[in-house]
């Protein structure tokens, strides 16, 4: 068990995991992050891009500017639906 | 067998379909996909699954869909993560004739949509607000799908058969003398007796490097998720007059939005007044729910044919066939649409 590195708490995945989605195939970023479900979790990927990135370009020998980020969605932190009822729109 | 040689472009439920049904006869296909599969609508939908629809052709393809999800996700061994709890079309009053010619045209093909009282609402959805609405019509063979799997296994099925699946490959039509030659991407052009134009909100461009005119009507629409809950909401609910939908996916998260607008041109941000009306939304509808926070809201664009209807069929380009269309409905449609594409260009 100690030699099992989280790398997304969210959604429960270890390194292993995320090398194994590569191998299948999911071996873009954003195809990656659907498949394995990191970055859609709580956190939205605070806690887990910069990992993902790094193993994706471990793997693939690709450089992390070339890798890129997924798409930054809002909002930036989790927003409660009460809050956002509150609010008005035209 | 033949040596018919098929080009889909567009890599989303419809495309993937029509792929796996015409290797699976024996053809030679390609798919190309302009990004990654799951970049356009089959991949920012909320999953509905359902037949409730005002129209004879559209209720065929949505009830082969439907028996094609449970044929298709044991044949190419993928789990789709479908859950058939029903389906639920809530209204006011104002709308009551709308569902209830839905209901009685549906009666017609034998199925059956249950007319609720508010009582009969709560046993399914017991935290709901019965003053939300007037009208409850369900249909207890409908659900929601997570569409990303859908398209995952549809992939891993077509690469099982000897398709080619290329992502990050736009494709342009070509055309000679009144005949389609192929397709032509950056490496080069690929030869096929067909062209498949199931490119979603951007099949009008594909359509018009065929020199065919689609005009197909654009539309975006914002979706968002939240936290995760245990298994909680049983049925899809589709709310006719605040055109509001949500539901719970298998991942547990609370899916949903507002219907989308007709854009002119695509464009994917996202926006803050969907979010508000949906959250004015859903708190009313399940008023626990309003505690929840909204982790993740993104936009889908999806295309509609200019009448309202699907795009299926032939054109006057010899060989270049249209395969878009769907709406809001994709994932309702698109697999029957796809069989039946499939099955058009292997009998010509």
């Amino acid at each position: 068990m100690k030699d099992r590195k989280v790398v997304c708490r969210c959604e429960d995945l270890t390194e292993e995991d995320i090398i194994k989605a590569i191998e299948e195939g999911y071996d873009d970023l954003e195809s990656l992050k659907r498949y394995t479900g990191a970055t859609t979790g709580p956190c939205q990927g605070k806690g887990c891009l910069m990992h993902l990135i790094r193993i994706l370009s471990q793997k693939t020998g690709k450089k992390p500017e070339e890798i890129g980020v997924t798409t930054q969605r809002q909002p930036v932190n989790p927003v409660p639906l009460y809050v956002l009822a509150e609010g008005e729109y035209e | 067998m033949s040596e018919l040689k098929v080009a889909v472009i567009g890599g989303g439920i419809a495309g993937l379909s029509a792929a796996y049904f015409l290797a699976k006869s024996g053809a030679e296909v390609e798919v190309f996909e302009q990004r990654y599969l799951l970049y356009g609508a089959s991949g920012r939908n909320s999953g509905g699954l359902t037949v409730q629809f005002n129209d004879e052709e559209l209720i065929k393809l949505a009830l082969r869909s439907l028996d094609l999800y449970d044929e298709l996700q044991s044949e190419v061994k993928f789990n789709f993560l479908l859950r058939k709890d029903g389906y639920l079309k809530i209204a006011n009053k104002n709308d009551e004739a709308k569902l209830e010619s839905e209901a009685s045209l549906l009666k017609k093909f034998g199925v059956k949509i249950e007319i609720l009282n508010q009582n009969e609402v709560k046993e399914l959805v017991p935290d709901i607000n019965t003053k939300a609405f007037d009208l409850a019509y369900y249909f207890s063979k409908g659900g929601t799908v997570f569409p990303w799997p859908v398209i995952w296994g549809l992939a891993r099925g077509c690469k099982a058969l000897g398709v080619k699946v290329y992502d990050y490959t736009p494709a342009t039509v070509v055309v000679e003398n009144g005949s389609v030659k192929g397709v032509q991407t950056l490496d080069g052009l690929h030869k096929a007796d067909f062209v498949i134009n199931a490119a979603g909100a951007w099949s009008n461009e594909v359509s018009k490097s065929a020199g065919v005119e689609l005009d197909n009507k654009i539309f975006k629409e914002n979706i968002c998720v939240t936290e995760s809950l245990r298994p909680y909401l049983d049925p899809y609910i589709f709310d006719v007059s605040n055109n509001a939908y949500l539901s719970q996916s298998m991942r547990g998260e609370i899916v949903g939005g507002v219907v989308g607008r007709e854009i002119d041109q695509i464009d994917k941000k996202g926006e803050l007044d969907p979010l508000i009306r949906y959250a004015k939304f859903a708190t009313n509808l399940i008023p626990k729910l309003k505690g929840l926070s909204v982790l993740r809201q993104w936009v889908g664009v999806y295309d509609l044919g200019k009448n309202g209807k699907p795009v299926i069929g032939f054109t006057k380009v010899k060989g270049f066939v249209q395969l878009n269309g769907f709406g809001r409905h994709g994932m309702s449609l698109g697999l029957a649409a796809g069989e039946k594409v499939a099955e058009m260009v292997l009998k010509k």
